[in-house]
């Protein structure tokens, strides 16, 4: 009962190629950063692994700074972790927050059979040669992703990140008692993981006969090493059905099953390789601080390392490690108040010439800005004189208490003298929630008001930073980590390089 | 080892004792349930920073109580001070979680769940931190034992042979129920509380049927941050000390015991913090207390995975 | 169709099947088959339970009672991944694209059950991954080719979710070919479409068919899709069969009539 049905001439091959390129282009991150993307893009991977890993190894060459080098080696150390955690995380979409357990147990067991400790009453497993004991390690580390996803493959999204991290306050819980093991009860008392102070004299690497004990670089190169093998296996994995099968997994759980993908069994494997990743971590950070400590595996570092991945961009494996070495650089900037002043105010900078435009606009901002703080600095100088006395952070070199940048915020801020001789009710207290009002604020109103409340908000959150924030870092750190993730998800969930998703709900 | 334990077992002043503490204890963590429940079935989101919302509580208390003289020389008789901690823990409170709400949840409100619940742990950590900036990480106490030289513990209210209950357990255990009965009527008599019922199921259908969804989830998050403030006054009646970090453990656990009740059920999530409230009190006070967190935690990792729609709770049909 | 005069047994079977939900029975004693290379649509109401069916034919849920044979073998308790690796692929009412993959991806994906090279071969580019990679690519562009142009060239890396709703469909198919299934669970394949698309479609089910050698259970509510291209026309009300055959023979019956527009049709008819 057919009538004639014209039929449709196919795409204008023409016009849709097109049409699809500008697609992309809209896609895609833009301005000048774009530019760098795409440039990137068009490398292939292999040459930037290999320049990346080329300076990573140079660098104790080229600065015997015995800090930097430390600080490479955390920031290895950190990629390695940002990666595996990118496997359960960001490919298969699971939201896995006991991922640190695995770091913390693959160091103890890395511990307990490479000296240190001894397990009393039990065997005693020390002083393996260092590839077995590695090996092991990372095979149990594994053993138990397994064992953990095992029951919990049926779990949705929220309810498997509370059980993880229900493993992982279990593993604290553990470690941190477990030098008073009794079998709940039942038996006698054992040690079994040193407790608060945990497994110290961890023996160091032993490879070819020589011993790894240039703490500055051996580790790091260890890390590297190893790096270069996960980076090329994981990108692999990534492009192999299994990293497709793990996107159709993130995508649609259900009709991935349908299309014979096996999904718990995936969901499995995810987290085992995440957990093997970490598992070589683990084995490197017992030998590297040659003790192993339960308050190094703690749900702090697990939101650092999801602020890195998250940052990164989850799903991009270059993404994570660029989040990884940013976060890190970050977070030990932050730890010297002197260094600290600038990030603050180079990020303020950045930040208001990439989002102020056009660039009238922007100098007004900060004319405007220049000008409040003066004024306010006049007027509360006037006023009261004790006001705007204070030093500009108690920092250990004079750079930051003279000189022309000291000068500079001499008189644009105010300083207030002794703020901190008066516990906790300080005027920084006060203004550090008053800031986080007008922040809030400014979420709120649109068009002009919001230059305008820019103004006093950013002269507040310098205010807040040189009185308050500067001298504690401990505490400034997790609460930076705490706004980056709420920042990002907030406004760019797909971080750095992470591929913008689209959600049909 | 096992001796011990079958004479502590026929103790039964101490087994009543017990008892109390894990009724005291399991009504607060209904409280807390009672936020994390609510606000899952409206939005389907867990709201991990509502056991900070709870610490603030206790904090608030702790400055209102200090403002007013303290423990040792209330300027204020009880009743008006713990009328008045409950009312600025409250209203404190409420405004908080709408706050969170307002301004780290809802732009998210059509995002997958993976975003706002890693915007949740980050608002944690964020109120966490920044009551760590600001008060410090020294443990505070109300030190209510204290008060009228300890009279709201010791003598008993009552005692019946050997067993003896507290005035305070009995003041929290009854708010608990009261607060929990309160809630229940409002959700099923008010418009507002069908409005909530009806987003709960779904949200696109009530807000096509003329329901303001802002306004209904606010009220949500409302209700539970006034119930958290609650708990977090009457946590520093009768537990011992509070600091930036009790928040994270508590909220852990209520949450989990609006999983045991049934998550989106109000008599379950009283029924879950009691559950877990006894739980807790009784490894510790029977099989270790060193390892209670681990034996509660593992209990509630094997619940999850046997049982998670809990006691109370309805299976979720999936339409394919 | 006999062969050596012997019955040929029918390549999907259900037999008696029965499940509830709640206390709602959604299916009940339903007994319906497909011989390979047939075409048979299941038409009905709405809320008949025909995608419950292809749910309980794929995996989705297991049956209260009853039995489904696949050439002779019960998929009863089997996995639904395992139900696809044995020969079964299906569409969906409402789209599951894996739409932030591209088109290819997506149909790469699918080829899952199909491949073998374990996770370890792939991480270390093992001939046995390669081969089988270059094996997915070269299906994967034999399946969308099966479309014609539209699903081709520059496609291959637009994401899912650029396509156009009529694309999206086709896709969708195409993933589910590339499962190399021996049945075709199609629902609603036409849904949302304009007559001239419909007509592509017809053609395309038939083409599958056809060149495919598919067999094709379908799901619609377009009469024009299912008379053109239907072996065979089932019609379920409330989960029941109520009458089977020809398209004409089934379009006339007034328990069908009944069904779709109320007694008074049926009366009147």
């Amino acid at each position: 009962m057919s009538a004639e049905v014209p039929t449709p001439s196919g795409p204008q091959i023409g016009a849709d190629e097109w049409v699809a390129r500008s697609n992309e282009r809209i896609l895609g991150p833009r301005g000048p950063f774009g530019a760098v993307v795409r440039a990137i893009d068009r490398t292939p991977r292999i040459i930037i692994l290999a320049v990346f890993v080329g300076f990573v190894a140079a660098i104790p060459f080229m600065t015997s700074n015995g800090y930097i080098q430390g600080v490479a080696t955390d920031t290895m150390l950190y990629i390695l972790l940002a990666m595996g955690l990118n496997v359960a995380v960001g490919w298969a979409g699971l939201l896995d927050l006991g991922y640190v357990a695995f770091y913390g147990f693959a160091a103890y067991m890395f511990a307990a059979l490479s000296g240190g400790h001894l397990f009393t009453g039990g065997v005693l497993l020390t002083d393996w040669p260092t590839p077995a004991a590695v090996a092991v390690a990372i095979v149990a580390t594994i053993f138990l992703g397994f064992v953990l996803a095992l029951p919990t493959r049926r779990l949705r999204g929220d309810y498997l990140a509370i059980v993880t991290l229900f493993f992982l306050e279990i593993f604290n819980n553990f470690t941190n008692n477990g030098d008073r093991w009794d079998w709940l009860g039942l038996g006698g008392t054992h040690d079994v993981t040193g407790g608060t102070t945990g497994i110290i004299d961890v023996h160091p690497w032993r490879i070819g006969g020589t011993e790894l004990t240039n703490y500055s670089r051996d580790y790091m190169w260890v890390a590297l090493g190893g790096f270069t093998v996960l980076a090329v296996a994981l990108m692999y994995a990534n492009k192999s059905r299994t990293g497709r099968a793990w996107r159709a997994l993130r995508e649609d759980p259900l009709a991935a099953e349908l299309m014979g993908m096996p999904v718990k069994w995936l969901m499995l494997l995810a987290v085992a390789v995440g957990a093997g990743v970490a598992g070589f971590a683990g084995s490197i950070i017992g030998a590297y601080h040659q003790q192993v400590s339960p308050d190094e595996f703690t749900f702090v570092l697990l939101i650092t390392v999801y602020a890195m991945v998250i940052l990164g961009g989850a799903g991009s494996l270059g993404g994570v490690v660029v989040g990884a070495i940013i976060v890190n650089v970050l977070l030990e900037v932050l730890n010297r108040p002197d260094h600290a002043r600038w990030v603050f105010y180079a990020a303020v900078l950045i930040g208001l010439i990439v989002k102020v435009r056009p660039w009238r606009l922007l100098v007004a901002v900060l004319g405007g800005l220049v000008a409040f703080g003066v004024i306010v600095n006049q007027i509360v100088g006037a006023v009261w004189p004790r006001g705007v006395d204070g030093p500009i952070a108690v920092g250990p070199t004079a750079f930051t208490k003279q000189g022309f940048f000291a000068g500079a915020i001499r008189h644009w801020l105010v300083l207030p003298a002794h703020t901190y001789t008066i516990p906790h009710y300080t005027i920084g207290n006060y203004a550090f929630v008053i800031v986080l009002g007008l922040v809030l604020a400014l979420t709120l109103v649109k068009g002009w008001k919001r230059w305008v409340l820019l103004v006093p908000m950013i002269w507040g959150a310098a205010f807040v930073w040189e009185n308050l924030l500067i001298e504690q870092a401990p505490t400034v750190r997790p609460l930076m980590l705490g706004v980056i993730l709420i920042v990002l998800m907030t406004t760019r969930p797909a971080g750095l390089f992470g591929q913008q998703r689209v959600e049909i709900v | 080892m096992g001796g011990v334990l079958a004479f502590q077992l026929y103790d039964w002043h101490y087994f009543f004792a017990e008892l109390m503490n894990g009724l005291t204890l399991g009504s607060l963590y209904a409280l807390i349930a009672l936020g994390y429940t609510m606000v899952y079935g409206v939005l389907k989101l867990l709201n991990f920073a509502h056991g900070d919302v709870f610490m603030i509580g206790c904090y608030i208390g702790w400055f209102v109580l200090t403002g007013l003289g303290g423990v040792l020389a209330p300027r204020v008789p009880l009743v008006p001070l713990l009328l008045l901690m409950f009312a600025a823990a409250m209203v404190g409170c409420g405004a908080l979680n709408v706050a969170i709400e307002r301004f780290a949840y809802r732009p998210l409100r059509n995002a997958p769940r993976i975003a706002p619940l890693i915007t949740a742990i980050g608002v944690s950590f964020f109120i966490e931190q920044t009551a760590v900036l600001l008060w410090g990480a020294n443990p505070r106490q109300y030190d209510f034992f204290e008060l009228r030289n300890g009279t709201l513990f010791n003598p008993p209210a009552f005692t019946i042979g050997n067993l003896s209950v507290q005035y305070a357990q009995i003041f929290v255990i009854t708010s608990a129920v009261f607060l929990m009965f309160a809630l229940a009527l409002f959700v099923s008599r008010t418009r507002t509380g069908k409005a909530m019922r009806a987003v709960s199921f779904d949200r696109e259908a009530a807000s096509m049927m003329g329901i303001d969804i802002d306004r209904v989830i606010m009220v949500t998050f409302l209700l539970g941050g006034v119930l958290a403030g609650a708990a977090g006054v009457m946590w520093g009646i009768v537990q011992s000390s509070f600091n930036p970090y009790t928040g994270f453990g508590v909220g852990l656990k209520a949450f989990t015991a609006a999983v045991v009740g049934g998550i989106g059920n109000i008599g379950g999530a009283m029924l879950g913090g009691i559950l877990i409230g006894l739980a807790e009190t009784f490894t510790a006070g029977y099989l270790t207390s060193t390892f209670q967190d681990l034996v509660v935690f593992s209990l509630l990792v094997a619940f999850m995975l046997i049982r998670p729609t809990g006691l109370r709770g309805a299976p979720v049909l999936q339409k394919v | 169709m006999t062969e050596n005069g012997a019955e040929r047994r029918p390549l999907l079977e259900l037999r008696e099947l029965s499940v509830a939900f709640g206390g709602l029975k959604v299916i009940d004693g339903l007994d319906l088959h497909v011989d390979e290379h047939e075409i048979v649509s299941v038409i009905g109401p709405n809320g008949a339970g025909k995608t419950t069916v292809f749910n309980l034919i794929t995996g989705v849920f297991e049956p209260d009672s009853g039995d489904i044979l696949l050439d002779g073998e019960s998929l009863i308790g089997l996995a639904a991944h395992k139900i696809t690796q044995r020969g079964v692929a299906r569409t969906f009412q409402t789209l599951r694209l894996f739409l932030n993959m591209t088109v290819k991806e997506n149909v790469m994906a699918a080829q899952y059950g199909r491949t073998k090279a374990t996770l370890l071969e792939q991480m270390l580019r093992l001939p046995r991954a390669r081969r089988e990679e270059r094996r997915m690519n070269e299906v994967a562009e034999e399946k969308l080719g099966f479309f014609g142009e539209r699903l081709m060239g520059y496609r291959w890396n637009q994401p899912a979710y650029s396509l156009s709703y009529a694309n999206r469909r086709r896709l969708e198919i195409a993933r589910a070919t590339a499962t190399q299934p021996r049945i075709l669970l199609l629902d609603e394949p036409a849904a949302g479409m304009n007559p001239v698309e419909t007509h592509e479609i017809t053609e395309l089910i038939g083409k599958l068919r056809d060149e495919g050698g598919y067999t094709i259970l379908l799901i619609e509510h377009d009469m024009h899709v299912v008379e053109g291209i239907s072996d065979r026309v089932v019609a379920l009300d409330h989960g029941v069969k109520i009458s089977e055959g020809t398209f004409d023979s089934v379009a006339t019956d007034p328990r069908v009539v009944e069904a779709y527009l109320g007694t008074s049709a049926a009366v009147t008819k």
